[in-house]
Parts: C-alpha cells; sequence; structure tokens
C-alpha cells in the first residue's frame, strides 16, 4: 500500500525525502556508476513482477517485493526501489507525489536490510538459501508494515486506527510474500545462482572500458 | 581513425581464445583476416561460438587470449572508443536496442555520442529513417512499433552513424518473407565492410561472398559462399545441411504460368470443398462467422468460417499482423472472440472456453514463453497435473513424451541450460504429453540451426493427430501439411491444397509473402549442388589404419583412384558434357577402402 | 472506549437505524460501483489482453501536440512551481481551503486541456486509498470535546465521528487537487523533455535517463510477462488460493527476473557498441521567458493565498 498526497504532517514528507535523498546518494556510491543503467532496466522488471496479483480467497493481493528486491539488487535495491515508486506515481498515481520520499523509505529501508539479511544467511545449500529467501520475503513486507504504520502514526492520535488496520491488512501478504519469496529464491538458486550474488556490486565484471 | 593502406584487413585476429567466467570455452584459436568491403557469413551450429566471436570483434569483451586488431591496433583504451563508433552492431532482438524514448530519440544516440550537435544528429537521423523507411513514425515511442518496424528502427539507429563495419546477428529472425526481402534490399544498399551471423543459408547466399564457418569455437572453413553451399558433406559435418530442405519439387519447376493457373481453378474448388462441406464426418474444430476485436477496437479477426477435420495437417501463412497468432489464441482458449467456435461439434461457451487447454496444445515461437520450470521433469509435470491425473500416470505420459522428442533422460536437466534445439522439443514434448485433439506450432523453426530443424521434422512427421502449423517456411509446409490456409488482414482469404498453394507463385507473393526471392535462390543453390554418378581419375585423402610391413598406424594420405562415384559440384556452364579436371581431391564416400591393398611413401 | 470519557462534551445526533444503508451502504456502493467501472473501463481501453493490471499509459505522444498555456511553459518552471503548490496543498488543514485547492486544479484542467480519460484514471488509482480513509477514519478516529457523533439507532458501538469524516474528506480532496495536477504537469511535455528540465534544476542527469530507460523497459517486460503467463494458461495453469500457484508464480517470477538480468546485459552492450560511455547526451535547449516567470508567479500566488486562508481558519 503506497501513501498519497497530503496524508502526512508536511514535517514528515520533507524529513523523508531528505533521508531518502541520503540512502539514494549512499545506494548510488555502492553502484558502479556505469551500471545504472543496468539497474534502471533491472527496475522495470520488479515493477512489472509488483504488479502480478496472488489471488487470497475472495479477494487478491499484489506483491510488494521488497525483500526479493534487496536479495537480488543488494544495496542497489533502494535506487531500483526509489525509482520504481517514482514511476509508480507519476505513471498510476499510486503514491503521491509529495509522498514519494517517505514512500521509498518505507520500502526501500527494509529491502537494503533484507538484502544484508539475506546476504549474511543464505548458506551455501539450495535449501538454505530458499528459506532465507524466504525469512527475507516476509520480513520486508513485515518492515514495510511496519514502516508504513509508523509513518501514518505520526499525523497523531486520529490516525491511529488507520495505522493499526493497515498493519492487519499486511499479515495475510507478509505471509504469501514470504512463500513466493522462498519459492522464488530457490527457483532461482537452481537455474541462474550468479543472481543470488546482489548484482551490480562489484561492477567490473567482464567488460572491459 | 587512419585509412587502410593496401592489403592490410580491417579486421585481424590472431589466436583468439574466450572463455567465459563460468568456464566454457566458447572460442579456442582462431584466426581470421577481414578485409574491407567483405561481406562475410558466419555459420555454425548454435553454441559453436559465432556471437561471442561477433562480441570480441565489436569490442564488448575483451580477448582472453590472442589479438583482435581493428586496423591495426588492438580493441582498447582510447582506440576502442573510437572504433565503437564504427562498427555498427545489430542485435538480434530490437527491443535490446532501441532503448530510447522515441524512435527519432534512439537513431540519434549514435550520432550524438559521435560529437553531432543536437540538430546534426536528429538530420543524421531523419535521413537514417527515410533509408528504411519510417521516417512516418520517427516521433511514435518503440512499443508501439510492429516487430518488422523495430528491427528497421534497430537497423536505422546503426545507419546513422554510418559505420565502416556492420555486424548483423540473425538479421531475419521473426520477420516474414516481405519483411525478410526488404531488409536485404536495405543490407544489399550497405557497401561497406558486413559481417552477418545466420542460420539461413539462403538469406547468407544472396547477401554475401564469404563464408565462415565455426565448428566448437574454432573456424574450419574459410572460403567462399559458393564453395560453402556446394559442399554438401562440409554442410553435414557443420549440422549446416539445409539441402534437405532443397527437395521441394515446388522448386524446381520453373514453368510458373501453367501452375498459375491450375492453382486458380483448384483454388476455386477447395475453397467450395472446405466451406460448404456440411456433410461428411463431423468437423474437429469448426469456426462459424467467428471474429475477435482487440479492446482498443482493433479488429482482430474478421468472419471467419472454418472447418478443421480430425487428422487434417493444415497450414496457416500470411504476413505478420495478419492475424494468425490472435486465432491461434482463440482455439487454444487464451482469447474468446464473437461468434461461434464448436470442438468435436460442441459448441464452446465461455465456460467450455476455459477448458480449451485440454484439448489444444500450442507450442510457442518463443521458448523461453513456455518453458518456467526449475528442472524438465517438473516441466513435464506442470500442465499433466492439471490434467488431474495421478502422479504415476503424470510419471508414465512424461517419460514417454520425453523419448519421444528424444530427450529420455534429461528429466533432471535445467530447462533455461539446455541449447535451443533441446529447449524447443522440450516444449514440444510438454505439449504432447498432455495428449491434445489437436496440436499447433507457431513458428517452430524460428531461431532454430538446420541440425535442430531436421530432428523437429523427424518428430513432427510421425506425428498422426490433426496439426495446425503457422510458419513462414515452406520446406516444413510443404513437408508437414496437406492443406494451406492464407489469411490476410484478420481473415482467411485462401484455403487450398499444400501443392496448390506451393505452385502458385502469384499467390506466394500476395500479401507481402514473397517467397520468389528464396525460390530463385533455391533454385540457384541447387544447380550448384548439382550431384550425378561419374567417372574419372582423382584423388583421396584418407586416414585410416593400415599396414607397412610391421608397423600398424593411421594418418591421413593421399591416394590416386580411378573409380565411378558420386559427388555433388557445381557446372558452371550448366551443360551436360563437363569437365572435372578442375577438381582433383573429392570428397565423397569410400567404402571398402580399407581393404584395398595400397602403398605410398613415408617421409 | 473512549466513548465514555468524553460523553459529556460531546454532541450526539441520533438518526432512526434505517438511515444507516441509506447514509454508508448506498453511497459506499455507488463508489465502489463508480471505481470499479472506471477502472474496468480505463483498462479495457489501454490494454489487449485480459488480464488487465500491465497496463502502462503513454505519457506523451508525439511532441508538441497541444499548445495551450500549460504546454508552452518552460519546463523549470513549471516543476519547481507546480512542486512547491503540491506541497502547500499537502500542508492545508481545513475542508474548504483543500477544496478550493481543488476547485483551481480543475481550472487548470480546463486551461491545459489534457486527456480527460486519463485524469479520471489517476482518480480512480487514488480512490481504494482514500475510500478505505473515509470508512477507517469516522468509525476509528477518538472522540474530542466538541465533536459530533452520528449514531444509527440503538447501534451506540457504531458512532460515526463527523469530525474523522472531514478530516478523510480533507485528506481525500488534497490528495485529488494535486493528482488532477500531474497530468497538466506531466502530460504537456514529453517525458524527456520534463526529466532535462529536472536536470537542469540540479537533479543528476542519470536520474532521468534511468527513469526513461525503467519507463522504456516497462513495456518490453510487460509484454514478456503477458506472453508468458500465456504460456502458462495454454497448459491450463489458473490462479487459485493454494501452495501450487503460488510456486508456479514463484517460477513465473524467477523466469522474469531471469530473462531480464540477461536483457539489462544485452541492452547494455548495444548502448556500448553505440558509444555509450557513462553519459546520455542532452535532449535540447531551453529557454526562460518572461512570460514563464509571469505564469509562475500565478501558482506561487495561488498556493500563498491558499496557505493563508489555511492559516486564517486556525
Amino acid at each position: 500500500m503506497h501513501i498519497s498526497d497530503g496524508v502526512l504532517p508536511l514535517s514528515v514528507t520533507l524529513g523523508s525525502y531528505a533521508a531518502g535523498a541520503l540512502v539514494t546518494a549512499w545506494s548510488a556510491r555502492r553502484i558502479h556508476s556505469r551500471d545504472l543503467p543496468k539497474v534502471a532496466v533491472v527496475t522495470s522488471a520488479f515493477f512489472v513482477a509488483s504488479l502480478v496479483h496472488i489471488p487470497f480467497g475472495p479477494t487478491s493481493a499484489h506483491l510488494l517485493l521488497p525483500g526479493l528486491a534487496g536479495a537480488l539488487l543488494g544495496p542497489a535495491a533502494f535506487v531500483s526501489i526509489g525509482l520504481g515508486l517514482l514511476l509508480q506515481s507519476i505513471l498510476f498515481q499510486f503514491g503521491g507525489i509529495t509522498a514519494l520520499g517517505a514512500n521509498a523509505v518505507m520500502m526501500g529501508v527494509p529491502a537494503v536490510i533484507c538484502g544484508w539479511f539475506f546476504q549474511q544467511f543464505k548458506g551455501s545449500t539450495r535449501l538454505r538459501q530458499a528459506i532465507a529467501g524466504g525469512l527475507a520475503g516476509a520480513l520486508g513486507t513485515a518492515l514495510a508494515a511496519i514502516f508504513l504504520a509508523a509513518l501514518l502514526v505520526t499525523g497523531g492520535e486520529d490516525f491511529f486506527g488507520v495505522a493499526k488496520i493497515a498493519l492487519a491488512v499486511h499479515v495475510p501478504v507478509i505471509v504469501i510474500e514470504g512463500v513466493v519469496s522462498g519459492f522464488t529464491i530457490g527457483f532461482l538458486a537452481r537455474v541462474k545462482p550468479a543472481l543470488l550474488q546482489s548484482s551490480f556490486q562489484d561492477a567490473a565484471g567482464s567488460v572491459h572500458d | 581513425m587512419g585509412t587502410i593502406i593496401g592489403d592490410m584487413p580491417i579486421f585481424c585476429v590472431r589466436n583468439l581464445c574466450y572463455a567465459y567466467p563460468d568456464g566454457i570455452q566458447a572460442l579456442s584459436g582462431v584466426d581470421l583476416d577481414i578485409f574491407s568491403g567483405d561481406r562475410i557469413a558466419l555459420v555454425g551450429q548454435n553454441g559453436s561460438g559465432k556471437t561471442t566471436l561477433v562480441k570480441l570483434l565489436s569490442g564488448l569483451l575483451a580477448p582472453g587470449q590472442g589479438d583482435v586488431l581493428y586496423k591495426g591496433k588492438s580493441l582498447d583504451g582510447e582506440h576502442l572508443n573510437n572504433s565503437r563508433l564504427n562498427i555498427g552492431l545489430l542485435f538480434q532482438d530490437p527491443d535490446d536496442q532501441l532503448f530510447g524514448h522515441t524512435v527519432i530519440d534512439d537513431v540519434a544516440f549514435g550520432p550524438r555520442n559521435q560529437g553531432k550537435s543536437g540538430k546534426a544528429a536528429a538530420l543524421c537521423a531523419k535521413q537514417a529513417l527515410h533509408r528504411v523507411n519510417l521516417e512516418k513514425l520517427a516521433y511514435k515511442e518503440p512499443h508501439n512499433l510492429s516487430y518488422g518496424q523495430k528491427k528497421r528502427a534497430a537497423l536505422a539507429g546503426i545507419l546513422a552513424m554510418e559505420p565502416e563495419v556492420l555486424i548483423l546477428d540473425e538479421p531475419t529472425g521473426n520477420l516474414d518473407p516481405g519483411q525478410e526481402a526488404v531488409f536485404l534490399d536495405l543490407l544489399k544498399a550497405f557497401d561497406g565492410t558486413l559481417i552477418c551471423i545466420s542460420h539461413d543459408l539462403i538469406f547468407l547466399y544472396e547477401l554475401c561472398q564469404k563464408a565462415v564457418v565455426l565448428h566448437h569455437g574454432s573456424i574450419h572453413h574459410n572460403y567462399t559462399m559458393r564453395e560453402l553451399v556446394s559442399q554438401r558433406s562440409a554442410l553435414r559435418d557443420h549440422g549446416l545441411d539445409f539441402s534437405f530442405r532443397m527437395t521441394i519439387p515446388a522448386i524446381e519447376m520453373p514453368a510458373h504460368e501453367e501452375n498459375g493457373k491450375n492453382g486458380c481453378g483448384a483454388l476455386s474448388d477447395a475453397d467450395a470443398g472446405a466451406l460448404n462441406n456440411p456433410s461428411g464426418p463431423l468437423p474437429l474444430v469448426r469456426l462459424e462467422n467467428y471474429g475477435y476485436v482487440y479492446p482498443d477496437g482493433t479488429p482482430g479477426l474478421q468472419d471467419l468460417f472454418l472447418h478443421i477435420h480430425e487428422g487434417e495437417k493444415t497450414a496457416l501463412v500470411g504476413e505478420n499482423g495478419a492475424g494468425k497468432s490472435t486465432l491461434l489464441a482463440c482455439l487454444c482458449g487464451l482469447r474468446q472472440g464473437s461468434g461461434d467456435l464448436f470442438f468435436k461439434g460442441t459448441r464452446m461457451t465461455r465456460k467450455r472456453h476455459k477448458d480449451l487447454w485440454r484439448r489444444a496444445g500450442l507450442v510457442f515461437q518463443d521458448c523461453a514463453d513456455q518453458l518456467f520450470c526449475a528442472s524438465v521433469k517438473e516441466e513435464m509435470i506442470f500442465g499433466l497435473r492439471r490434467l488431474g491425473l495421478s502422479t504415476d500416470e503424470c510419471r508414465h505420459r512424461a517419460a514417454a513424451a520425453l523419448a519421444r522428442v528424444g530427450l529420455a533422460g534429461f528429466e533432471k536437466r535445467v530447462p533455461l541450460h539446455l541449447s535451443g534445439g533441446e529447449r524447443k522439443r522440450l516444449a514440444l514434448g510438454c505439449v504432447l504429453a498432455m495428449d491434445p485433439d489437436l496440436l499447433i506450432l507457431d513458428e517452430p523453426t524460428a531461431g532454430l540451426d538446420p541440425r535442430g530443424e531436421e530432428q523437429l521434422m523427424a518428430i513432427l512427421e510421425t506425428f498422426d493427430k490433426t496439426l495446425l502449423l503457422v510458419s513462414h517456411d515452406l520446406f516444413f509446409i510443404e513437408k508437414l501439411t496437406h492443406r494451406t490456409l492464407v489469411m490476410h488482414q484478420g481473415r482467411v482469404i485462401r484455403d487450398l491444397p499444400t501443392p496448390v498453394f506451393m505452385q502458385d507463385d502469384k499467390l506466394c507473393r500476395f500479401n507481402g509473402l514473397s517467397f520468389s526471392y528464396r525460390q530463385r535462390t533455391a533454385t540457384a543453390i541447387r544447380q550448384l549442388q548439382h550431384e550425378h554418378e561419374h567417372r574419372h581419375p582423382h584423388l583421396h585423402i584418407h586416414d585410416h589404419t593400415h599396414r607397412h610391413g610391421r608397423t600398424v598406424h593411421a594418418h591421413p594420405h593421399e591416394h590416386l583412384h580411378d573409380h565411378p562415384h558420386r559427388f555433388v559440384h557445381t557446372h558452371p556452364g550448366g551443360t551436360k558434357t563437363h569437365d572435372h579436371a578442375h577438381r582433383l581431391v573429392h570428397d565423397h564416400d569410400h567404402p571398402g577402402h580399407e581393404a584395398e591393398p595400397h602403398d605410398h611413401s613415408h617421409e | 472506549m473512549l466513548l465514555g470519557r468524553f460523553m459529556t462534551d460531546l454532541q450526539y445526533i441520533q438518526v432512526p437505524l434505517w438511515y444507516l444503508p441509506l447514509l454508508v451502504l448506498i453511497p459506499a456502493a455507488v463508489a465502489a460501483g463508480v471505481v470499479s467501472w472506471l477502472g474496468r473501463r480505463a483498462r479495457t481501453r489501454v490494454v489487449p489482453e485480459n488480464d488487465p493490471d500491465w497496463s502502462v499509459p503513454p505519457l506523451t505522444q508525439g511532441r508538441g501536440q497541444g499548445t495551450s498555456l500549460i504546454h508552452r511553459w518552460d519546463v523549470r518552471c513549471k516543476i519547481l512551481t507546480m512542486l512547491a503548490y503540491s506541497f502547500a496543498v499537502a500542508s492545508l488543514r481545513h475542508l474548504d481551503a483543500a477544496a478550493l485547492a481543488v476547485l483551481f486544479s480543475l481550472a487548470v484542467l480546463m486551461v491545459a486541456r489534457v486527456s480527460f480519460h486519463k485524469v479520471m484514471l489517476r482518480l480512480a488509482a487514488l480512490a481504494g486509498f482514500m475510500g478505505m480513509l473515509l470508512v477507517v477514519m469516522p468509525l476509528t478516529v477518538p472522540n474530542h470535546p466538541g465533536d459530533t457523533i452520528v449514531v444509527f439507532g440503538s447501534l451506540d458501538w457504531l458512532g460515526v465521528n463527523v469530525r474523522g469524516g472531514i478530516l478523510a474528506a480533507t485528506i481525500a480532496a488534497k490528495a485529488t487537487a494535486i493528482a488532477l495536477l500531474m497530468e497538466p504537469l506531466l502530460s504537456t511535455a514529453p517525458l524527456p523533455m520534463t526529466l532535462y528540465g529536472l536536470s537542469r534544476l540540479g537533479v543528476p542527469d542519470m536520474a532521468g535517463q534511468m527513469v526513461l530507460l525503467s519507463y522504456r523497459y516497462l513495456h518490453v517486460f510487460t509484454h514478456e510477462a503477458r506472453r508468458m503467463t500465456a504460456g502458462m494458461q495454454a497448459r491450463g495453469f489458473a490462479k487459485k488460493t493454494n501452495m501450487d500457484t503460488l510456486r508456479a508464480l514463484a517460477n513465473f517470477l524467477g523466469m522474469l527476473f531471469v530473462r531480464s538480468f540477461e536483457r539489462t546485459e544485452r541492452v547494455f552492450d548495444a548502448m556500448q557498441a553505440r558509444g555509450y560511455k557513462g553519459r546520455f547526451p542532452d535532449p535540447g535547449q531551453l529557454q526562460l521567458r518572461l512570460s514563464d516567470i509571469f505564469i509562475a508567479g500565478i501558482w506561487v500566488a495561488a498556493g500563498t493565498g491558499l496557505v493563508f486562508f489555511d492559516w486564517l481558519k486556525g
């Protein structure tokens, strides 16, 4: 769920813009500057992935994927998620332009944390990677929900109810996200393990300049 | 950027080796000289290292060992940056190349990098777009273009840079014959050095003079295109023998006029037969006044009346965008149009439509769209489980289907890591395992090398149920089908027996389906491959075990023979009486030779 | 509940129980209907496929197709002014000020003559979050002294706090006012031009280029995803709430990522092969005219006026 315009107090929107800019700068410095176009292209894949709806009883939920983005992209995940959210905002009006900073912090910081978590605990067997991926996926969504609730609460007592409901709504999503992330990481571990090395970090690769 | 002095090659490759980081040795010991103005066909099986070589030539990869010299200097540093602006590389998938926001932005990207101002670059871009006949679409976003247009836009992006060298990776993949002919003309008009990767020897024969054959990462032959296509056994060794395609009778005969007339007569008969045939057995598929309109209002299919009978083998041809894919999607339940679709006499209501996948199996053009599991076994089981079969039955059927497509023992392999031909056969196996009443193949030969095509053909020839084949490939159509439907602008405009379609040159040229240059070229190649038995003294080079006194050993050595034999050779004059003395070393089977006594000197 | 504590300071409006369906359910049903209709219409207009959510509305078509005041406005001025104005609107606290902002946005829409259809799409996207706020806030806002509570018949526990409703309505109005401006902001100049404007305002060049690249490949991956979905459906895949579906979707995502990373490498190769060395060429020149600053002045005045009006109300 994205925060729209006009929900958060002005100080919080501006503050989270500043925080978002700082983390973006940190994240961008962890990427080789020549690789930034690659991050952009990969971002569109995550964007498309996040539009996939997963049926849940009579309704459906769409994936948030901060955990998976963190696991696959590492620190670059923040830039990628910020870019994705900007596109969602300007293309679809999902999340307001003034709340972009808040949304980026809400989704991006959990992604970076999950990326770290995944790289720490992925181990070497496929099963372990899948489990670590699943945990990272669940953790990412859970953290995002907590960030969302925390941001809403800055609006004062009046928003407590909304925050609680937002948290409650995310519970099934956390489960789904965890399972899907686990399976996806398991699939990648089998099919293309190179992707689990958090891309774009050691940029040199095989391309010379 | 110096000028070329005398006979210095523009590319000079010496002892080039390259291994990918995962340890796969893609190239080893490649030596190659390419001269300015050469037109070189780079051929070889899938996985023989063609793309790697091309990437090395354009400086996208650095040699692991050996040298790649462009104009005498090795490709790195400042020289690489400058050279890139002179070496145009056209990728197989135009979407990889068109990364600009609009077509003109994209085409101007190269000229801007060459240091031209915004206006000058835009002018270059416009001229290049004019050359490929796309100036009207200059301000469109690339995703609004059709595939053929994208391909031409990508070419414009290269031509705008006025490159000295043009490197093409599968330039004709997925193009319909009409667009292919357009593309061929564009490339013929290019006057620089040209290096072209393709499996399509007919296309290459038209475009290139020289041929370089890569085999397992090293160069096996480096000679003229004419020599390459005329030597069947060499082609065969490299999995490139496309001459199995040349046995089409339709291509042999030049008597078009008479056949054209016959075609027209047969055409109306066939139309009448296929359309007004209420009696007889119940058709497997019957479309009554079927139509499909895209949600944005463009008509996809219109006024379709169509019967396909059980066991019938039907081809569906038409230019890109004629509505073939839409029809396929309707037939296997991916889309639902207006009008009636009957399957074995049952009308497909909205609800039954969702179950059409059980009866009609579709093999997609691009395997990557169809294969998404982590192992071959899972891939096979995926559809079977959805049919509601028991685990045992699933396993049994999967094993049978894998054996049928020649992939027995592949269960544990990862589909993504298989070769192109294996992936295609796996996709086919997945569909065959589900035992559909109707098998639909969408461009099955796209991206396959000739050996892959031959293997696929062998499987399909044994298929005995109803087949609907969408293809631009006349050979597959001829070989596999008895009936051809021609689609144009969402309608089936002709419904003929395949032999009639094959002979009707006018029809082939109709609606952008110009197969004519292919027929012309195929005839030319056939003449090059002329084969008959004759007798004259000739040399053989053999490698076999033999005895010299006490030593038994094997090594290549020459013999002079005089015995009758068959071999493929050219007839420059085309006359019946001809002289074979100019080719002394012959390349033909020599049964029983080892038993013959022979003698030769040993130095 | 908190209800008891402030009982004395609260103003109650007792309405008969049958008002409940009238006041809550019917508007909710109508709103849901309108939203889903809008959404469906919007999707069918844009996507030629049955899975609707991958629609990508085109931001700009062609170049310079509009001639309105907003179209001719210098893109740097436009971005700066509209962003500052958006923040001003977002800071409003009163419903009437927010409503004024909506009126102003509507006026801008009239001037800019942008596609009404696309504006509607944006509002439809907002509807979910806003609807949630409008339903949840009146029921969950703590009751303060002076609040008005509407109680339906004998259903004491279902006190609808009018203040909460107004709060939610204010947020919805602010969000609407800003969302209405997005279309004039973004579709009155080609996207590369807008992004170039941003880069001239000090945002790193690469950021704009990354937006363009993502936007471009969004379409490519959307098509890939669609074809893969078709591939799965052709073998009988249908989404259900079960483990098999999750596993299949995970494979789908995995393949999508594998293909996207592979494509990324190829795109990068193609860029390098055409001379990319870490920088993109600039798209064009920008020139600031007096009229640009004049229009910016009007906006700033409007924004300041709104904030001042809001401040006057306490």
